[in-house]
Protein backbone atom coordinates (compact mmCIF):
# COMPACT_ATOMS: atom_id res chain seq x y z
CA UNK A 1 0.00 0.00 0.00
CA UNK A 2 1.62 3.26 -1.18
CA UNK A 3 0.06 5.38 1.57
CA UNK A 4 1.32 2.94 4.22
CA UNK A 5 4.87 3.09 2.86
CA UNK A 6 4.73 6.88 2.81
CA UNK A 7 3.56 6.97 6.43
CA UNK A 8 6.38 4.67 7.48
CA UNK A 9 8.91 6.89 5.73
CA UNK A 10 7.44 9.97 7.40
CA UNK A 11 7.63 8.21 10.76
CA UNK A 12 11.31 7.35 10.26
CA UNK A 13 12.02 11.00 9.37
CA UNK A 14 10.02 12.15 12.41
CA UNK A 15 12.23 9.95 14.60
CA UNK A 16 15.28 11.46 12.94
CA UNK A 17 14.15 14.94 14.01
CA UNK A 18 12.49 16.18 10.80
CA UNK A 19 9.75 18.59 11.93
CA UNK A 20 8.22 18.79 8.43
CA UNK A 21 7.67 15.02 8.54
CA UNK A 22 5.98 15.39 11.95
CA UNK A 23 3.64 18.04 10.52
CA UNK A 24 2.85 15.85 7.50
CA UNK A 25 2.08 12.94 9.81
CA UNK A 26 -0.27 15.10 11.86
CA UNK A 27 -2.08 16.15 8.67
CA UNK A 28 -2.30 12.58 7.34
CA UNK A 29 -3.23 10.63 10.44
CA UNK A 30 -5.18 13.07 12.63
CA UNK A 31 -8.47 12.96 10.64
CA UNK A 32 -8.56 9.15 10.94
CA UNK A 33 -7.78 9.23 14.63
CA UNK A 34 -10.37 11.95 15.25
CA UNK A 35 -12.96 9.88 13.38
CA UNK A 36 -11.94 6.89 15.51
CA UNK A 37 -12.55 8.81 18.74
CA UNK A 38 -15.88 10.11 17.44
CA UNK A 39 -16.92 6.55 16.66
CA UNK A 40 -16.08 5.61 20.26
CA UNK A 41 -18.97 7.88 21.23
CA UNK A 42 -16.82 10.84 22.24
CA UNK A 43 -18.26 14.33 21.86
CA UNK A 44 -16.50 16.60 19.37
CA UNK A 45 -14.78 18.49 22.24
CA UNK A 46 -13.69 15.20 23.85
CA UNK A 47 -12.39 13.90 20.52
CA UNK A 48 -10.37 17.11 20.08
CA UNK A 49 -8.84 16.69 23.56
CA UNK A 50 -8.18 12.98 23.03
CA UNK A 51 -6.50 13.68 19.69
CA UNK A 52 -4.25 16.28 21.27
CA UNK A 53 -3.41 13.90 24.12
CA UNK A 54 -2.69 11.16 21.59
CA UNK A 55 -0.18 13.33 19.74
CA UNK A 56 1.53 14.28 22.99
CA UNK A 57 1.78 10.57 23.82
CA UNK A 58 2.99 9.72 20.31
CA UNK A 59 5.66 12.36 20.60
CA UNK A 60 6.79 11.07 23.99
CA UNK A 61 7.05 7.43 22.88
CA UNK A 62 8.05 7.86 19.23
CA UNK A 63 11.21 5.82 19.85
CA UNK A 64 9.05 2.69 20.25
CA UNK A 65 8.20 2.62 16.54
CA UNK A 66 10.56 0.41 14.56
CA UNK A 67 11.09 0.78 10.85
CA UNK A 68 9.41 -1.89 8.78
CA UNK A 69 6.48 -2.47 11.13
CA UNK A 70 2.92 -1.34 10.24
CA UNK A 71 2.74 2.26 11.36
CA UNK A 72 -1.07 2.51 11.47
CA UNK A 73 -1.24 -0.31 14.02
CA UNK A 74 1.27 1.61 16.15
CA UNK A 75 -0.71 4.88 15.94
CA UNK A 76 -4.02 3.20 16.72
CA UNK A 77 -2.54 1.22 19.63
CA UNK A 78 -1.56 4.51 21.29
CA UNK A 79 -4.84 6.24 20.38
CA UNK A 80 -6.81 3.30 21.72
CA UNK A 81 -4.88 3.45 24.98
CA UNK A 82 -5.59 7.19 25.33
CA UNK A 83 -9.29 6.55 24.63
CA UNK A 84 -9.48 3.70 27.15
CA UNK A 85 -7.84 5.87 29.81
CA UNK A 86 -10.38 8.59 29.11
CA UNK A 87 -13.42 6.31 29.43
CA UNK A 88 -11.99 4.64 32.51
CA UNK A 89 -11.63 8.06 34.11
CA UNK A 90 -15.17 9.04 33.15
CA UNK A 91 -16.52 5.83 34.64
CA UNK A 92 -14.49 6.25 37.82
CA UNK A 93 -15.69 9.81 38.27
CA UNK A 94 -19.25 8.81 37.52
CA UNK A 95 -19.10 5.99 40.05
CA UNK A 96 -17.80 8.28 42.71
CA UNK A 97 -20.06 11.21 42.16
CA UNK A 98 -23.36 9.93 40.88
CA UNK A 99 -25.97 7.56 42.09
CA UNK A 100 -27.23 4.80 39.79
CA UNK A 101 -30.23 6.73 38.66
CA UNK A 102 -28.13 9.74 37.79
CA UNK A 103 -25.53 7.55 36.10
CA UNK A 104 -27.93 6.29 33.45
CA UNK A 105 -28.94 9.85 32.65
CA UNK A 106 -25.26 10.78 32.38
CA UNK A 107 -24.62 7.90 30.00
CA UNK A 108 -27.42 9.14 27.76
CA UNK A 109 -25.99 12.66 27.75
CA UNK A 110 -22.44 11.57 27.00
CA UNK A 111 -23.45 9.49 23.97
CA UNK A 112 -24.38 12.03 21.38
CA UNK A 113 -26.09 11.00 18.17
CA UNK A 114 -23.68 11.64 15.32
CA UNK A 115 -24.57 13.23 12.09
CA UNK A 116 -21.92 11.27 10.20
CA UNK A 117 -24.39 8.70 8.90
CA UNK A 118 -26.52 5.73 9.75
CA UNK A 119 -23.58 3.49 10.63
CA UNK A 120 -22.59 5.56 13.64
CA UNK A 121 -26.09 5.22 15.07
CA UNK A 122 -25.88 1.48 14.50
CA UNK A 123 -22.39 1.18 15.98
CA UNK A 124 -23.65 2.66 19.22
CA UNK A 125 -25.37 -0.64 19.92
CA UNK A 126 -22.04 -2.48 19.90
CA UNK A 127 -19.74 -2.98 22.89
CA UNK A 128 -16.61 -0.80 22.76
CA UNK A 129 -14.29 -3.67 21.80
CA UNK A 130 -16.42 -4.61 18.77
CA UNK A 131 -17.10 -1.01 17.79
CA UNK A 132 -13.40 -0.11 17.64
CA UNK A 133 -12.60 -3.18 15.54
CA UNK A 134 -15.33 -2.36 13.00
CA UNK A 135 -14.20 1.27 12.95
CA UNK A 136 -10.58 0.33 12.22
CA UNK A 137 -11.39 -2.39 9.73
CA UNK A 138 -14.28 -0.93 7.77
CA UNK A 139 -13.89 2.81 8.15
CA UNK A 140 -10.12 3.34 8.54
CA UNK A 141 -9.45 0.55 6.03
CA UNK A 142 -6.87 -1.27 8.13
CA UNK A 143 -5.98 -4.93 7.58
CA UNK A 144 -6.79 -7.67 10.10
CA UNK A 145 -3.10 -7.82 11.02
CA UNK A 146 -2.97 -4.06 11.67
CA UNK A 147 -6.15 -4.19 13.77
CA UNK A 148 -4.71 -7.09 15.77
CA UNK A 149 -1.57 -5.04 16.44
CA UNK A 150 -3.58 -1.96 17.39
CA UNK A 151 -5.82 -3.85 19.80
CA UNK A 152 -3.04 -5.99 21.32
CA UNK A 153 -4.77 -9.18 20.29
CA UNK A 154 -4.45 -11.94 17.71
CA UNK A 155 -5.88 -11.99 14.19
CA UNK A 156 -8.20 -14.81 15.28
CA UNK A 157 -9.58 -12.72 18.13
CA UNK A 158 -10.20 -9.80 15.74
CA UNK A 159 -12.06 -12.09 13.31
CA UNK A 160 -14.21 -13.33 16.16
CA UNK A 161 -15.07 -9.78 17.25
CA UNK A 162 -15.97 -8.82 13.68
CA UNK A 163 -18.17 -11.89 13.36
CA UNK A 164 -20.00 -11.05 16.60
CA UNK A 165 -20.30 -7.38 15.66
CA UNK A 166 -21.80 -8.25 12.27
CA UNK A 167 -24.28 -10.61 13.87
CA UNK A 168 -25.33 -7.89 16.27
CA UNK A 169 -25.51 -5.28 13.52
CA UNK A 170 -27.66 -7.58 11.39
CA UNK A 171 -30.04 -8.09 14.31
CA UNK A 172 -30.08 -4.37 14.92
CA UNK A 173 -30.75 -3.48 11.28
CA UNK A 174 -33.46 -6.12 10.95
CA UNK A 175 -35.14 -5.11 14.21
CA UNK A 176 -38.65 -3.66 13.67
CA UNK A 177 -38.03 -0.87 16.23
CA UNK A 178 -34.79 0.20 14.50
CA UNK A 179 -33.80 3.72 15.35
CA UNK A 180 -34.47 3.38 19.05
CA UNK A 181 -31.61 4.67 21.14
CA UNK A 182 -29.53 1.85 22.64
CA UNK A 183 -28.81 1.89 26.35
CA UNK A 184 -25.82 0.80 28.43
CA UNK A 185 -23.27 1.29 25.67
CA UNK A 186 -20.58 2.12 28.21
CA UNK A 187 -20.54 -1.41 29.56
CA UNK B 1 -29.84 -7.66 5.75
CA UNK B 2 -26.50 -9.11 4.59
CA UNK B 3 -22.87 -8.44 5.49
CA UNK B 4 -22.47 -6.58 2.18
CA UNK B 5 -25.18 -4.14 3.26
CA UNK B 6 -23.23 -3.39 6.44
CA UNK B 7 -20.03 -2.92 4.39
CA UNK B 8 -21.91 -0.50 2.12
CA UNK B 9 -23.25 1.40 5.13
CA UNK B 10 -19.68 1.66 6.46
CA UNK B 11 -18.39 3.02 3.15
CA UNK B 12 -21.25 5.50 2.81
CA UNK B 13 -21.11 6.66 6.42
CA UNK B 14 -17.47 7.70 6.21
CA UNK B 15 -17.13 11.28 5.05
CA UNK B 16 -13.99 11.29 2.86
CA UNK B 17 -11.95 13.34 3.48
CA UNK B 18 -12.80 13.76 7.16
CA UNK B 19 -11.71 17.32 7.79
CA UNK B 20 -10.43 18.72 11.07
CA UNK B 21 -10.83 22.27 12.33
CA UNK B 22 -7.93 24.40 11.24
CA UNK B 23 -7.58 25.63 14.84
CA UNK B 24 -7.22 22.07 16.12
CA UNK B 25 -4.74 21.25 13.37
CA UNK B 26 -2.74 24.32 14.41
CA UNK B 27 -2.78 23.24 18.06
CA UNK B 28 -1.55 19.77 17.11
CA UNK B 29 1.28 21.18 14.99
CA UNK B 30 2.22 23.56 17.80
CA UNK B 31 2.49 20.64 20.23
CA UNK B 32 5.60 19.38 18.37
CA UNK B 33 8.56 21.27 19.84
CA UNK B 34 11.07 22.95 17.55
CA UNK B 35 13.89 22.07 17.20
CA UNK B 36 12.81 18.45 17.23
CA UNK B 37 15.45 16.23 18.89
CA UNK B 38 16.11 12.95 17.04
CA UNK B 39 15.41 9.70 18.89
CA UNK B 40 17.01 6.28 18.54
CA UNK B 41 14.41 3.54 17.95
CA UNK B 42 14.31 0.79 20.56
CA UNK B 43 16.57 -2.19 19.71
CA UNK B 44 15.39 -5.19 17.69
CA UNK B 45 13.20 -7.76 19.44
CA UNK B 46 15.91 -10.45 19.48
CA UNK B 47 18.34 -8.06 21.21
CA UNK B 48 15.79 -7.12 23.86
CA UNK B 49 14.70 -10.72 24.33
CA UNK B 50 18.29 -11.92 24.76
CA UNK B 51 18.99 -9.14 27.26
CA UNK B 52 15.85 -9.98 29.30
CA UNK B 53 16.66 -13.70 29.42
CA UNK B 54 20.28 -12.91 30.33
CA UNK B 55 19.14 -10.69 33.22
CA UNK B 56 16.95 -13.48 34.62
CA UNK B 57 19.75 -16.04 34.25
CA UNK B 58 22.33 -13.76 35.85
CA UNK B 59 20.08 -12.94 38.83
CA UNK B 60 19.24 -16.64 39.34
CA UNK B 61 22.84 -17.85 39.07
CA UNK B 62 24.25 -14.98 41.16
CA UNK B 63 21.72 -15.70 43.93
CA UNK B 64 22.54 -19.39 43.89
CA UNK B 65 26.29 -18.66 43.82
CA UNK B 66 25.89 -16.57 46.97
CA UNK B 67 23.69 -19.14 48.76
CA UNK B 68 25.30 -22.32 47.35
CA UNK B 69 24.55 -24.62 44.39
CA UNK B 70 23.23 -27.42 46.64
CA UNK B 71 20.21 -28.18 44.48
CA UNK B 72 21.99 -28.74 41.20
CA UNK B 73 24.83 -30.61 42.93
CA UNK B 74 22.37 -33.12 44.39
CA UNK B 75 20.18 -33.34 41.29
CA UNK B 76 23.06 -33.70 38.81
CA UNK B 77 23.31 -32.10 35.39
CA UNK B 78 21.05 -34.64 33.63
CA UNK B 79 18.40 -34.38 36.33
CA UNK B 80 18.46 -30.60 36.17
CA UNK B 81 18.45 -30.42 32.37
CA UNK B 82 14.66 -30.70 31.81
CA UNK B 83 14.01 -28.13 34.55
CA UNK B 84 16.56 -25.65 33.21
CA UNK B 85 15.35 -26.19 29.64
CA UNK B 86 11.75 -25.52 30.72
CA UNK B 87 12.82 -22.39 32.61
CA UNK B 88 14.69 -21.15 29.53
CA UNK B 89 11.70 -21.80 27.26
CA UNK B 90 9.29 -20.08 29.66
CA UNK B 91 11.64 -17.09 30.02
CA UNK B 92 11.73 -16.87 26.20
CA UNK B 93 7.91 -16.87 26.06
CA UNK B 94 7.52 -14.34 28.88
CA UNK B 95 10.19 -12.01 27.50
CA UNK B 96 8.52 -12.07 24.07
CA UNK B 97 5.21 -11.14 25.70
CA UNK B 98 6.83 -8.43 27.82
CA UNK B 99 8.36 -6.82 24.71
CA UNK B 100 4.92 -6.94 23.03
CA UNK B 101 3.43 -5.24 26.10
CA UNK B 102 5.99 -2.42 26.05
CA UNK B 103 6.11 -1.69 22.33
CA UNK B 104 2.77 -0.46 20.93
CA UNK B 105 1.44 -2.11 17.81
CA UNK B 106 3.07 -5.50 18.36
CA UNK B 107 1.18 -8.74 17.77
CA UNK B 108 0.17 -10.62 20.91
CA UNK B 109 0.11 -14.38 20.50
CA UNK B 110 -1.05 -14.96 24.07
CA UNK B 111 -2.92 -12.89 26.66
CA UNK B 112 -1.11 -11.97 29.90
CA UNK B 113 -3.42 -14.20 31.99
CA UNK B 114 -3.00 -17.10 29.57
CA UNK B 115 0.78 -16.67 29.73
CA UNK B 116 0.74 -16.81 33.53
CA UNK B 117 -1.49 -19.91 33.47
CA UNK B 118 0.77 -21.58 30.89
CA UNK B 119 3.96 -20.80 32.82
CA UNK B 120 2.47 -22.16 36.06
CA UNK B 121 1.10 -25.27 34.33
CA UNK B 122 4.42 -26.07 32.60
CA UNK B 123 6.34 -25.61 35.87
CA UNK B 124 3.90 -27.91 37.68
CA UNK B 125 4.22 -30.52 34.94
CA UNK B 126 8.03 -30.43 34.87
CA UNK B 127 8.33 -30.48 38.67
CA UNK B 128 5.73 -33.27 38.90
CA UNK B 129 7.76 -35.27 36.40
CA UNK B 130 11.16 -34.56 38.02
CA UNK B 131 10.32 -34.95 41.74
CA UNK B 132 8.48 -38.03 42.97
CA UNK B 133 9.16 -38.09 46.71
CA UNK B 134 5.75 -37.33 48.25
CA UNK B 135 6.95 -37.59 51.83
CA UNK B 136 6.87 -34.17 53.54
CA UNK B 137 8.72 -32.67 56.47
CA UNK B 138 8.53 -29.08 57.74
CA UNK B 139 6.22 -28.34 54.81
CA UNK B 140 5.21 -24.86 55.94
CA UNK B 141 8.41 -23.49 57.48
CA UNK B 142 10.76 -24.79 54.76
CA UNK B 143 8.25 -23.78 52.10
CA UNK B 144 7.85 -20.23 53.34
CA UNK B 145 11.64 -19.82 53.44
CA UNK B 146 11.93 -20.91 49.80
CA UNK B 147 8.97 -18.75 48.75
CA UNK B 148 10.48 -15.69 50.42
CA UNK B 149 13.92 -16.39 48.92
CA UNK B 150 12.42 -16.74 45.44
CA UNK B 151 10.42 -13.53 45.78
CA UNK B 152 13.43 -11.64 47.12
CA UNK B 153 15.37 -12.64 44.00
CA UNK B 154 12.49 -11.60 41.77
CA UNK B 155 12.80 -8.01 43.03
CA UNK B 156 16.29 -7.23 41.64
CA UNK B 157 15.34 -9.04 38.42
CA UNK B 158 12.25 -6.82 38.11
CA UNK B 159 14.31 -3.68 38.71
CA UNK B 160 16.81 -4.68 36.02
CA UNK B 161 14.00 -5.55 33.58
CA UNK B 162 12.45 -2.12 34.14
CA UNK B 163 15.82 -0.47 33.50
CA UNK B 164 16.26 -2.43 30.28
CA UNK B 165 12.81 -1.55 29.00
CA UNK B 166 12.61 2.01 30.34
CA UNK B 167 12.29 3.43 26.81
CA UNK B 168 9.19 1.33 26.14
CA UNK B 169 5.57 2.35 26.66
CA UNK B 170 3.10 0.17 28.52
CA UNK B 171 -0.27 0.62 26.80
CA UNK B 172 -1.77 -1.59 29.51
CA UNK B 173 0.31 -1.18 32.72
CA UNK B 174 -1.54 -3.94 34.61
CA UNK B 175 -0.91 -6.50 31.93
CA UNK B 176 2.70 -5.33 31.46
CA UNK B 177 3.26 -5.48 35.24
CA UNK B 178 1.82 -8.97 35.41
CA UNK B 179 4.12 -10.25 32.64
CA UNK B 180 7.18 -8.45 34.09
CA UNK B 181 6.36 -9.99 37.47
CA UNK B 182 6.04 -13.46 35.95
CA UNK B 183 9.40 -13.11 34.17
CA UNK B 184 11.07 -11.83 37.36
CA UNK B 185 9.47 -14.74 39.22
CA UNK B 186 11.16 -17.12 36.79
CA UNK B 187 14.52 -15.62 37.88
CA UNK B 188 13.53 -16.45 41.48
CA UNK B 189 12.54 -20.02 40.51
CA UNK B 190 15.87 -20.44 38.67
CA UNK B 191 17.72 -19.45 41.83
CA UNK B 192 15.65 -21.92 43.89
CA UNK B 193 16.23 -24.81 41.48
CA UNK B 194 19.98 -24.22 41.58
CA UNK B 195 20.09 -23.73 45.35
CA UNK B 196 17.33 -25.69 47.11
CA UNK B 197 18.24 -29.29 47.96
CA UNK B 198 14.77 -30.12 49.30
CA UNK B 199 13.43 -32.55 46.69
CA UNK B 200 10.07 -33.30 48.31
CA UNK B 201 7.57 -33.15 45.46
CA UNK B 202 4.94 -31.15 47.36
CA UNK B 203 7.53 -28.63 48.54
CA UNK B 204 8.73 -27.94 45.00
CA UNK B 205 5.25 -28.10 43.42
CA UNK B 206 3.67 -25.70 45.89
CA UNK B 207 6.34 -23.31 47.10
CA UNK B 208 8.71 -23.06 44.14
CA UNK B 209 5.89 -22.72 41.61
CA UNK B 210 4.09 -20.16 43.79
CA UNK B 211 6.93 -17.68 43.26
CA UNK B 212 5.77 -16.99 39.68
CA UNK B 213 2.05 -16.21 40.27
CA UNK B 214 2.80 -14.21 43.44
CA UNK B 215 5.47 -12.19 41.70
CA UNK B 216 3.11 -11.67 38.73
CA UNK B 217 0.34 -10.46 41.07
CA UNK B 218 2.75 -8.03 42.70
CA UNK B 219 3.74 -6.75 39.25
CA UNK B 220 0.08 -6.34 38.27
CA UNK B 221 -0.55 -4.40 41.50
CA UNK B 222 2.34 -2.05 40.69
CA UNK B 223 0.92 -1.60 37.17
CA UNK B 224 -2.53 -0.87 38.58
CA UNK B 225 -1.07 1.76 40.94
CA UNK B 226 0.87 3.36 38.06
CA UNK B 227 -2.24 3.48 35.89
CA UNK B 228 -4.24 5.21 38.60
CA UNK B 229 -1.51 7.82 38.89
CA UNK B 230 -1.30 8.49 35.15
CA UNK B 231 -2.47 12.00 34.24
CA UNK B 232 -5.44 12.47 31.92
CA UNK B 233 -5.93 14.81 28.99
CA UNK B 234 -5.66 18.47 29.92
CA UNK B 235 -9.05 20.16 29.66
Amino acid sequence: MAAGVALETLMARYQAGDIAAATDLIDCVSPQLHRFFRAQLATRADADDLLQETWLRIHRVRQTYRAGEPVLGWFYAIARHVGLDHYRRIRRTATRERRWAELSAFAEDSHPQHDDGDLDALLQALPTSQREVIEMLKVAGMSLEEVARATSSSVGAVKQKVHRAYRRLREQMNAPDRGKKPSGALS
Amino acid sequence: MKDEDIDRAAAEATPIPYELDEALRGRLRASIPAPLPPVRPVPATWVLRSALILVCAVVGVAGAARAGFYGIERLGLWGALPILAALGLLAWLASDKLIAELIPGRTHRLGAGALLASVSAVLLAVFGFSFTDYHTERFLSAGLTCLLTGLLHAIPAAVLLCLLLRRGFAANPISAGLVAGALSGLAGVTMLELHCANFEALHVLVWHTAVVPLSALAGAAVGWALRRRSPGPAH
